[in-house]
């Protein structure tokens, strides 16, 4: 380990994590108005991994088994977990982290389990100030679990440097459906849960996917990563492939470009939960045209 | 209904219980009530559910306990709650709680208990009431 990283880890351990779990309640729970004064500069920020897929994929237990992988090579590692929240009742279970933690149980590991509330993108409300605030404390890696997704909800490209996409033989048919959506925005695929018959196949069925992809961006070729739940060779491939593109970016990445698109992500989701919120307070009469409801709606937002 | 809306509530279940349906159960209803419900699994120790009450600031902490040994598992979490400079975090207890061990266990600090026999719908409004004073009806 480097003398920036012993350093990050003597203040880790002064890290106070009971005023870190609050500061992160208080951004979480914040409304538009407050989120929007409360917005801290940019400071230092982690290393962002996303680690999304359908349902079902094992997301969680790879996340723990992963995150240990990189607490043991030295870095310090928050993990931001999302679980869908009940449109009818609001209430979620955030059951991420009983899968990780059997795995992962380490006091170095920070995790954070977060409900999606009225975010439809795979993320949560609030998430990008949630990141941001975790920017402001001594964590070298943050690892982003989405909530289990389909097709279109690749919202977290935007918000993670290293974006890994998880996969199942069984998800064949998703391949299919996924081929304009997730499918073109991973930096890294992973087919879990490989030892099911179909496996092959659908690596196969992704690099064919890939190579027509390639000459958009020859500098990365995204690797296809077979995993186990028993077997350490997948998950060490999959631990040296984010090192690789980790150092990939280093070199070859316009900063401008990715502050732009995570502005761009922060200022939609603030926009869009104030629709929501104006949406709340309406009671839509049935008659009403469209277009009035609409431009009522619109003026509402000029009025935050 | 949604009366625990926005409450983040934690069901741990620390010592050796073999089964957690009690704990699943609960879990459910409050998810059901508008609580986002942090369910940690069977066997933990109290200086682990401490360090997860604190990462995940929860509003309340509900231990399930069948083992019997409920004295010892809930002075212990509370001091490690205390240790974490969490003891402001409010714990309720659920499970297999003998008649004249309550008292004892509210003197230790506990906001509520509750049992196997007590209606779900009276779980969810006795918590809610207790976490959010204000709001009671």
């Amino acid at each position: 380990m480097n003398s920036v990283g012993d350093g990050l880890e003597r203040e880790l351990k002064r890290l106070d994590r009971r005023a870190l779990g609050r500061a992160l309640s208080r951004i979480a729970n914040a409304s538009v108005a407050e989120a929007l004064a409360g917005m801290q500069g940019t400071s230092r920020g982690a290393y962002r991994i996303g680690i999304t897929g359908p349902p079902g994929a094992g997301k969680s237990t790879l996340i723990g088994r992963f995150a240990r992988k990189r607490l043991d090579g030295g870095a310090q590692v928050a993990v931001v977990a999302i679980d869908p929240s009940s449109p009818l009742t609001h209430g979620a279970i955030l059951g991420d982290r009983i899968r990780m933690d059997h795995i992962a149980d380490d006091p170095r590991l920070f995790i954070r389990s977060l409900a999606s509330r009225s975010a439809s993108d795979g993320l949560a409300d609030n998430i990008a100030d949630v990141l941001a605030t975790l920017d402001g404390y001594p964590f070298d890696e943050v690892i982003l679990e989405t909530v289990g997704v389909g097709q279109a909800e690749h919202a977290v490209r935007s918000l993670v440097d290293t974006l890994v996409l998880v996969l199942i033989p069984e998800s064949g048919d998703q391949i299919q459906a996924m081929k304009a959506g997730m499918l073109e925005m991973a930096d890294i695929y992973v087919i879990n849960k490989a030892d099911l018959p179909g496996a092959d196949k659908i690596a196969r069925e992704i690099r064919a996917v890939l190579k027509l992809r390639q000459h958009l961006d020859a500098s990365w070729v995204p690797p296809v990563i077979m995993t186990t739940a028993a077997d350490n060779d997948g998950l060490a491939a999959l631990n040296e492939a984010v090192s690789q593109h980790h150092a990939f970016l280093r070199n070859n990445r316009n900063a401008d470009e990715v502050q732009r698109r995570r502005l761009e992500y922060h200022l939609k989701s603030l926009v869009m939960r104030s629709v929501a919120e104006i949406l709340a307070k309406e009671s839509n009469s049935a008659t009403e045209p469209l277009h009035v409801a609409y431009a009522r709606v619109v003026a509402g937002l000029g009025k935050e | 209904m949604s009366n625990l809306k926005g409450k983040r509530i934690m069901i741990a279940k620390p010592g050796l219980d073999g089964h957690d349906i009690g704990a699943k159960i609960i879990a459910l209803a409050l998810r059901d009530a508008g609580a986002e419900v942090i369910y940690t699994g069977l066997r933990k120790t109290p200086g682990f559910i401490a360090r997860v009450a604190v990462d995940e600031d929860v509003d309340a902490v509900g231990l399930s306990l069948l083992s019997g040994s409920h004295k010892e598992l809930v002075a212990e979490t509370m001091r490690e709650l205390k240790a974490l400079n969490a003891s402001d975090i409010p714990v309720f207890v659920g499970g297999t709680i003998p008649a004249e061990d309550r008292a004892m266990l509210m003197d230790a600090g506990v906001v509520g208990i509750f049992t196997a026999e007590m209606r779900l719908d009276d779980v969810v409004s006795e918590l809610a009431r207790k976490l959010s004073p204000e709001q009671a009806a």
